[in-house]
């Protein structure tokens, strides 16, 4: 856990429940660092072919590989509603896929067990292939048809930057564990 | 016969149960809200604006604060490099500069029979206007949607539908304005469309986007020459939002069916950018909603309301009884 687990509420000391109020913060940790990638992806880089990895998606992925509890269908809408409003896009159609690919990252989690870093890539990687596939149908439905083409750019650089996302998302994930042991 | 009643799950397991159940059914709720957002978005695509505008108004000063930096570093790079190669590069300049000197003496005779028989035939053409210069602070460099944020938005008086043009052409027009920020539609996204003209042919023509770096020649009318590779494709001015004359791009396919262009000006390369007013003046709708010809009374103008809007007769000349809406 990447906080301690609380006491119960009426058994707690005044300055007990204060410092457990002011700790629980760490439960919007993920939320809060699949948003700033979020952000991160407004960076306006000129790319000779629009490649911009998905980062928000990736970093939702690996914080429901990293810390399911953290990271339910329900966080993963916000933060895709957020990236629909900064994205431009119409509101909605990232919110209901990053939904949908946390719920299916739920069920591939409880069907299988102990796992490597090779496997959760090859998930990783067909979760934003469907993603990719996803999008050009939700976008008809949202009344603005595209091309699909342009939008496959987007798969090998989000496979290449996968092991960096997960990597800064476990890092954040140890240091707050090591920052709730130093508390406790 | 007796009867033995079940052994009771622990409560810890059936606790377990319930909240999976609890969560596999907000996820469904969660997954279905999205669907009945995408339905409302497609019935009115402007609902989620304002909260579009509001999180761009958060994040476009955003990132320009943290571009400045980057900024100053690559223009400090190109100033060093500046001073490599001055001797070639000013030779090579002056050679031009002769050139453009020719071209010049030619054009100003023209440009003073074009005056005279402008005035003769008492043409009257609008004037471009330059609302705001600024960065590029934020683009859109993959996925469904080709935009761009402006770290200016109504505060500085940039309204929606107007051109927005980087230093060598086009990059693309407003589509939403919030305080401080607005959302450009770049000329590559799939659902643009710029009304131009081929310059050498004087053919017209829609360049389309395609979501990709190039975009398409389509829908053209006019004298049926053939394109050729280099030829230059200027705005027409046609529509009222981009003025007449603006590079955009140069044909790099003349035979497909759909000739291919590349945009003069990459957008996301572009640097600098200028706002201008819409060539035209966009037609001011007329007042939707009812029309009150009734007068307000003081009291409920004093809380708030709006001033009456009259009907619009030849009689009332106060523009301050209409209220635009």
């Amino acid at each position: 856990m990447i906080t301690s687990p609380p006491p119960p509420v009426r058994l707690m000391s005044p300055d007990e429940r204060r410092r457990w109020l002011l700790s629980t913060w760490r439960y919007a940790v993920p939320t809060l660092v699949s948003a700033a990638l979020v952000l991160v992806m407004l960076a306006p880089l000129p790319l000779p072919v629009p490649a911009m990895p998905q980062l928000g998606l990736m970093a939702v992925l690996a914080w429901a590989m990293l810390q399911p509890a953290l990271m339910p269908p329900w966080a993963a809408f916000f933060i895709g509603a957020l990236a629909d409003m900064l994205l431009g896009m119409p509101l909605g159609l990232n919110a209901t896929l990053f939904a949908l690919a946390t719920g299916a990252m739920r069920l591939i989690d409880a069907g299988t067990g102990e796992r490597g870093h090779g496997f959760d890539w090859a998930v990783a990687g067909v979760m934003l292939l469907a993603v990719l596939l996803l999008t050009g149908p939700l976008m008809a439905l949202a009344g603005q048809p595209v091309p699909m083409a342009p939008l496959l750019w987007q798969l090998p650089a989000s496979l290449l930057m996968w092991p960096l996302v997960v990597r800064f998302c476990a890092d954040v994930q140890r240091r707050l564990v090591a920052s709730a042991n130093a508390m406790a | 016969m007796d009867w033995t009643p079940p052994p009771r799950r622990p409560s810890a397991m059936r606790r377990e149960q319930n909240l999976s159940l609890v969560s596999a059914v907000v996820s469904g709720g969660v997954i279905t809200a999205g669907l009945l957002l995408l339905l409302v978005a497609r019935v009115n695509p402007q609902t989620a604006s304002r909260l579009r505008m509001a999180a761009a108004d958060v994040a476009a000063p955003l990132w320009s604060a943290v571009r400045a930096p980057v900024d100053g570093m690559s223009r400090l790079f190109e100033d060093v490099g500046g001073y490599f190669g001055a001797v070639s590069r000013a030779q090579a300049l002056a050679e031009q500069l002769d050139l453009a000197n020719a071209r010049l003496r030619q054009s100003r005779l023209e440009a003073r029979e074009l005056a005279q028989l402008k005035k003769l035939l008492a043409v009257r053409e609008p004037t471009r206007r330059v609302i705001a210069a600024t960065r590029i602070a934020a683009a859109m460099s993959g996925g469904a949607v080709r935009s761009a944020m402006l770290a200016v938005g109504s505060s500085s008086g940039v309204a929606r539908d107007m051109p927005v043009i980087g230093s060598d052409g086009l990059v693309g027009r407003t589509t939403e304005t919030g305080r401080y920020s607005s959302r450009v539609l770049l000329i590559t996204d799939s659902i643009s469309r710029v009304p131009v003209i081929v310059e050498r042919t004087g053919q017209a023509g829609l360049l389309a986007g395609r979501g990709e770096p190039t975009l398409l020649l389509v829908d053209r009318v006019g004298p049926d020459l053939p394109l050729r590779i280099g030829d230059r494709i200027v705005t027409s001015g046609d529509g009222g939002v981009f003025p007449p004359g603006l590079p955009v791009g140069r044909v790099i396919d003349a035979h497909a069916a759909a000739p291919v262009i590349r945009p003069a000006q990459p957008p996301l390369g572009a640097g600098f950018v200028t706002i201008e007013a819409a060539w035209l003046p966009s037609p001011t709708p007329e007042p939707t909603g009812p029309v009150f010809d009734a007068p307000v009374p003081t009291e409920a103008r004093q809380r708030g309301a709006p001033r009456p809007r009259l009907r619009p007769s030849p009689r009332s000349a106060d523009p301050a009884a209409t209220v635009p809406s």
